[in-house]
């Protein structure tokens, strides 16, 4: 789920940056820090909208960096359990198989894929089914339900089902499309 | 025991009211000093003496005395007469003392009764309630303090029950096997046959192990007295006695462990034979004659027997243990073995037997003794049960796994906060959360909104419960340790994902915990670790994979098929220390641990990942992607490119020199520098070094003295009073005492040959090989060190630059507030905005501060073709790799540092103070039609490509192949690499004057390559970034 939260954090500024455009370098490495981190507590920073307040700075002994507090906004990324996903296949062994959800990777296990589809190796391993409409291949895009998560310092990851209704092959790359 | 310390607080208490009334009753001292003494002797009584051995005990002490006298007169009289003597006297004073004994006993016994009858409370009324009060107070507190004291005490006291010399004896007597117990019997009787007739034994007691078949202890003071005791009885053979040590009278009747009753469908493991092992499962137990009927897969060569009946016996198969194998009575009949059909008398069931061997539904039917089954800390696993569990036979799945797990599963392990579900009785299936455990009971709180009250199961009655996604961890078993996601949970049995090696892992719900803790499992067996390269068996080398509780999964060292063995400790014999090995790739360039190489043939074709152990020419790669064998490739080096580096034969004979150039130091860590990051250079002396004499590093000097005198060398490095000097005329760096040193030094000459500003350089690199503190060097001033001259003549050393493999740093600590000269270059590249549209800091000059030299990095030399801001980090697209854009440009700053790009030289003259000219003018100026390029593209693997058209853009339409047949792209000078010629390619001089000159290369010189023109046919000398290949 996709939220758009204020956050704080500290930004340290080489004194060189200290100028007309320091406010910008300011931005700018607040955006360089921030984007595309992770946390547990927030998921994905997937965006800084907007810096909304830059504190007053603190001038650290010894280096002369400056310390500022930023408030931004920005765009987090937070997968839950029980959320539907629509996310890309990256990987398929027999196992089940990987997808993502832009940044966050989910695994679908062989027990949480419908019974009737079932793992086909070869040279595009796919899980099909038995008449062959239903084909969930590398880069085949597939609803999911996710049941479980794991945050890492750096990631996410997630386990989904497609074993429930209206989830599961939704695009397909051989369809042409 | 229980018996004994009710006893001890009847002392207690007699004591307390011994001490009440002390003031009163004052008549009963001596029977109280009877009392005492007796006690005295309780304690040093041993363990496993019952009472009536007590009593004699006390008799004993106190005819103590009066034997002795006996026994000093018959000294020198022949023992066993002695003894015989003896014997008979004590009898007659034994028979007195016991009748006269047990009067006291009883006396005593009365007596103490007597003191319990007693009321605490005085018997005067008149007592004033305070004093009452005062009594109570004084009578429990008195109690609490002694109890504490006895709980602290135990041990010591039991230490104190130990026996000692002065117990009895206990002896070990041979009897008829099998008829132990009747013997310990036969002596009691005779004990209490004797006893009516007035007479008595002189024995202890008697007692039969049944673990211990043919023997038999009684306890007694003497041989003699064991002996007289076993006259006459058939079943003992008294003439062999033997007598246990002190020490170990203790361990002939403790109880190892509460033996587990082995009841009906429990699971044993046979200890012998050659289903040594084995699970069974018991069908049948006969405690009286200790035996047990289990059921097996059996373990029977059908073929064998079938050539034993036909009389083709073949002996050398016996070492052979056949594969469990559930048998099928119809291939018995087919191989002609004759099958009989018996129905059990009891039971009536009926039984396939052949061979004297009885079967059920393909189980083997076995009648065993209970010794030979163990039915202790039996943990069947998953596997163990779904072999066991005969194909076909699903219906019975959930009982057998259930019927294990209750009949295995632990005491006390459910938790507070557990979820479970009740599997047993009228509540089944009701959900609720653990609140707290008892001994034997469980409480629990219903997860049901009408059932508020807590509820009291038994152990048995519940099971852990989880959800899918639970997080969770495996307390025990074959997976202990290791934690997962649940994937799917049926019934009591959980499929899990394990968090690292990303399998399967079937667990029973029994043996997890919810967790959120994140771990490989083990990683730690014996001196052995996750991952290491270790020798096992006799020759056999290989890295762990996986740690079990037991062995490891080893990936064995053999290339192009992975090989997974199952290794046990004891077959590990050592780990193999291979961070020095070296190995070479399929160009020929060294490979050494950490570097990124990517598999080029074979199986595992297009995997890469840095190289994680080198054995002889086999590679152990890491390739986080691969999803088996732990991410473990095992490769051989020839089959694998080094990443990052150039393809150049060439590359090899440069390093040569390189090695000869640098001091060994230096160029170690160019090797090796960039992937582990954390190891610090081994230069970091000479860093200190130049600090403190930084006029004297780098400069030519004659050496006066000793015996390198005449010699002239440059001067590596300075330590305190000793100088290391590169020889000019030696190829090797001698180490010399300063003062031998002529006082004139001279700056280096500049000719080519000399590589002073190629160790110069090492100086300005120092900020990138401390990426840890690159604030903290002192760089900001550029006078003083070398580099400036550099920046001033980079052509000159310019030639390092194609051939050294470099690497981006690979943090983004590049934002490289550090270095002063990037931001004296001062500019537009900082802006977001900037029309290149690179990263921020990417086109500025000064990044090349923060690349080290070296490396083997795909995207080394790439500039990442990102959206501005690109450097944060994205796991998610592995193949590239987070490291700043190179700059095409950046390298010629640093003079001789190998961290140059073949792509880039054109930038040589380029000043730092003007990096406008840095970008895309020079680029766009060594792309010339029909050179030979690799293409590398983010996301992409590097591909060969021939440059077709120059665009006026700056651009370059190329060709994919080595011949430019393939596709045609549009593409940007930064995403072309130049491929190195080698000796005997046409080439096309890219740089200066002669620039699109065409001609062959005829040989290389280090960084010079010697150039056969084509159209004048003159042999010309140019430096190797200036050439470039063309396609043939």
């Amino acid at each position: 789920m996709f939220f758009h939260i204020v956050l704080e954090r500290k930004i340290q500024l080489h004194p060189r940056h200290f100028g007309p455009h320091l406010r910008d370098k300011l931005i700018a490495k607040v955006i360089q820090e921030v984007e595309g981190t992770c946390s547990g507590r927030h998921g994905f920073v997937v965006a800084v909208t907007n810096v909304s307040d830059v504190g007053k700075g603190l001038i650290r002994d010894g280096t002369g960096f400056v310390t500022f507090p930023v408030k931004y906004d920005c765009v987090v990324f937070r997968p839950f359990r029980g959320e539907i996903l629509e996310s890309v296949v990256t990987m398929v062994n027999k196992m089940g198989f990987f997808a993502e959800a832009g940044p966050v990777q989910i695994f679908v296990s062989n027990h949480l894929i419908p019974d009737d589809m079932e793992f086909q190796s070869g040279d595009v391993p796919c899980y099909a089914t038995s008449d062959g409409l239903v084909k969930i291949q590398k880069d085949s895009e597939v609803r999911l339900k996710i049941v479980g998560t794991r945050v890492d310092v750096t990631e996410i990851f997630c386990i989904g089902t497609i074993k429930d209704d209206f989830l599961g092959l939704i695009g397909d790359p051989t369809a042409g499309g | 025991m229980g018996h004994r310390r009710e006893e001890e607080e009847e002392e207690v208490e007699e004591e307390e009211e011994e001490e009440e009334e002390e003031e009163e009753v004052e008549e009963d001292e001596d029977e109280e000093e009877d009392v005492k003494s007796n006690r005295k002797r309780k304690y040093k009584r041993s363990q496993f003496i019952d009472d009536v051995a007590e009593e004699d005990d006390d008799e004993e002490e106190e005819e103590a005395p009066r034997k002795r006298k006996h026994r000093r007169a018959s000294e020198f009289i022949d023992d066993i007469a002695a003894d015989a003597s003896d014997d008979e006297e004590e009898e007659d004073e034994g028979e007195e003392d016991f009748i006269q004994d047990e009067g006291t006993d009883l006396h005593e016994e009365e007596d103490r009764q007597r003191m319990h009858r007693r009321p605490f409370l005085p018997r005067d009324d008149q007592e004033d309630v305070e004093e009452m009060e005062k009594l109570i107070q004084q009578r429990y507190s008195a109690r609490q303090d002694y109890q504490e004291y006895d709980e602290e005490t135990t041990d010591v006291e039991q230490q104190a029950l130990l026996p000692s010399v002065k117990d009895p004896k206990l002896w070990m007597v041979t009897c008829k096997a099998g008829h132990e117990r009747e013997a310990a019997v036969c002596l009691m009787q005779k004990f209490l046959d004797l006893r009516t007739q007035g007479q008595d034994l002189q024995i202890r007691s008697a007692v039969a192990l049944d673990h211990l078949k043919g023997y038999l202890y009684v306890e007694a003071d003497k041989e003699a007295y064991v002996k007289q005791a076993c006259r006459g009885l058939r079943m003992i053979y008294s003439n062999k006695v033997m007598l246990v040590p002190i020490k170990e009278m203790t361990d002939v009747l403790s109880v190892e462990s509460k033996s587990v009753e082995l009841a009906k469908d429990s699971w044993v493991r046979v200890k012998t034979g050659i289903y040594k092992g084995d699970l069974a499962k018991v069908v049948d137990v006969d405690h009286v004659r200790q035996r047990v009927t289990i059921k097996l897969v059996p373990r029977i060569d059908l073929q064998a027997l079938a050539a034993k009946l036909e009389g083709k016996t073949d002996e050398k198969k016996k070492a052979f243990v056949p594969p469990p194998r559930f048998v099928s009575i119809a291939e018995v009949k087919d191989m002609r073995i004759p099958v009989d059909r018996k129905r059990d008398p009891i039971t009536g069931e009926f039984y396939d037997t052949f061979e004297s061997h009885l079967f059920k539904d393909g189980y083997l039917i076995k009648n065993v003794s209970t010794k030979t089954v163990t039915a202790q800390n039996i943990e069947p696993s998953f596997d163990e049960l779904q072999k066991f569990q005969k194909p076909g036979d699903e219906k019975s799945s959930d009982a057998v796994g259930l019927a294990s797990l209750l009949a295995n599963r632990k005491k006390g392990h459910f938790m507070k906060g557990d979820a479970v579900v009740v599997i047993e009785g009228d509540l089944k299936n009701l959900m609720g959360i653990v609140e707290k455990v008892d001994e034997d009971s469980v409480f629990v709180k219903p997860k049901y909104r009408n059932l508020k009250a807590t509820l009291t199961f038994k152990d048995k009655q519940l099971c852990k419960f989880f959800k899918t996604g639970d997080h969770v961890k495996v307390m025990s078993g074959k997976h202990e340790g290791t934690t997962g996601m649940v994937v799917k949970v049926d019934a009591h049995i959980l499929v899990i994902l394990s968090d690292t090696t990303k399998e399967d892992i079937r667990v029973f719900a029994d043996h997890v915990v919810e967790s959120s803790e994140v771990t490989s499992g083990l990683t730690k067996l014996g001196e052995f670790e996750l991952h290491d390269l270790v020798y096992f068996d006799q020759t056999n080398v290989g890295t762990i994979i996986r740690v079990e509780t037991d062995g490891c999964q080893i990936l064995k060292a053999v290339p192009e098929r992975p090989e997974i063995i199952t290794v046990k400790l004891r077959d590990m014999r050592k780990k193999v220390f291979d961070r020095n090995s070296r190995t070479q790739d399929h160009f020929m360039n060294e490979i050494s641990l950490k570097d990124i190489v990517r598999v080029l043939e074979g199986p595992f074709k297009g995997k890469q990942g840095p190289v994680e152990h080198i054995i002889r020419n086999i590679l152990f790669i890491y390739d986080r992607h691969y999803l088996e064998n732990g991410g473990f490739i095992c490769v051989r080096g020839r089959s694998c490119a080094a990443l990052g580096g150039s393809r150049s034969s060439a590359n090899v004979s440069n390093l040569a020199t390189n090695l000869m150039k640098l001091p060994l130091g230096a160029n170690a860590s160019q090797n090796r520098g960039s992937f582990n990051g954390g190891l610090p250079p081994p230069a970091g002396g000479r860093h200190r070094g130049r600090r403190r004499e930084d006029g004297l590093i780098g400069k030519t000097i004659k050496i006066r003295l000793g015996p390198f005198k005449g010699y002239r060398g440059r001067v590596v490095d300075v330590i305190d009073s000793s100088v290391r000097i590169e020889l000019e005329s030696q190829m090797k760096v001698v180490t010399v005492n300063r003062d031998q040193l002529r006082d004139t030094e001279e700056m280096a000459p500049s000719y080519r040959e000399s590589p002073r500003y190629g160790a110069g350089s090492e100086t300005p690199m120092h900020p990138s090989r401390t990426p840890m503190h690159p604030f903290m060097t002192p760089m900001r001033d550029p006078t003083a060190t070398p580099f400036h001259d550099g920046m001033r003549t980079p052509m000159r050393d310019r030639a390092w630059n194609p051939h050294s493999p470099m690497t981006p740093l690979r943090d983004s600590g590049s934002w490289d507030d550090a270095n002063p000269s990037t931001w004296n270059a001062g500019t537009p590249q900082y802006q977001p905005g900037t029309p290149a549209g690179r990263p921020y800091e990417a086109p500025t000059p000064g990044t090349v501060w923060t690349s080290t030299p070296t490396g083997s990095f795909s995207e080394a030399g790439t500039p990442r073709d990102s959206p501005p801001y690109g450097n944060a980090p994205s796991p998610y697209l592995p193949s590239t790799p987070g490291g700043p854009p190179m700059t095409p440009g950046a390298p010629v700053y640093l003079p001789g540092t190998p961290g140059g790009q073949p792509m880039t030289p054109g930038t040589g003259g380029l000043d730092a103070m003007s990096p406008i000219a840095g970008g895309q003018e020079t680029e766009s100026r060594w792309g010339l039609p029909d050179v030979v390029i690799t293409l590398r593209r983010p996301g992409e693997d590097a591909q060969i490509a021939v440059i077709k058209e120059v665009l006026s853009d700056g651009s370059c339409k190329v060709a994919l192949g080595q011949t430019g047949t393939g596709d045609v792209f549009t593409v940007n000078h930064s995403e072309m690499e130049l491929v190195v010629p080698r000796k005997s390619d046409r080439i096309k001089i890219i740089h200066g004057d002669l620039r699109n000159a065409t001609g062959k290369l005829i040989g290389i010189d280090n960084a010079d390559g010697i150039v056969k023109m084509d159209d004048t046919l003159d042999v010309k000398i140019f430096d190797m970034s200036n050439l470039a290949r063309m396609h043939s």
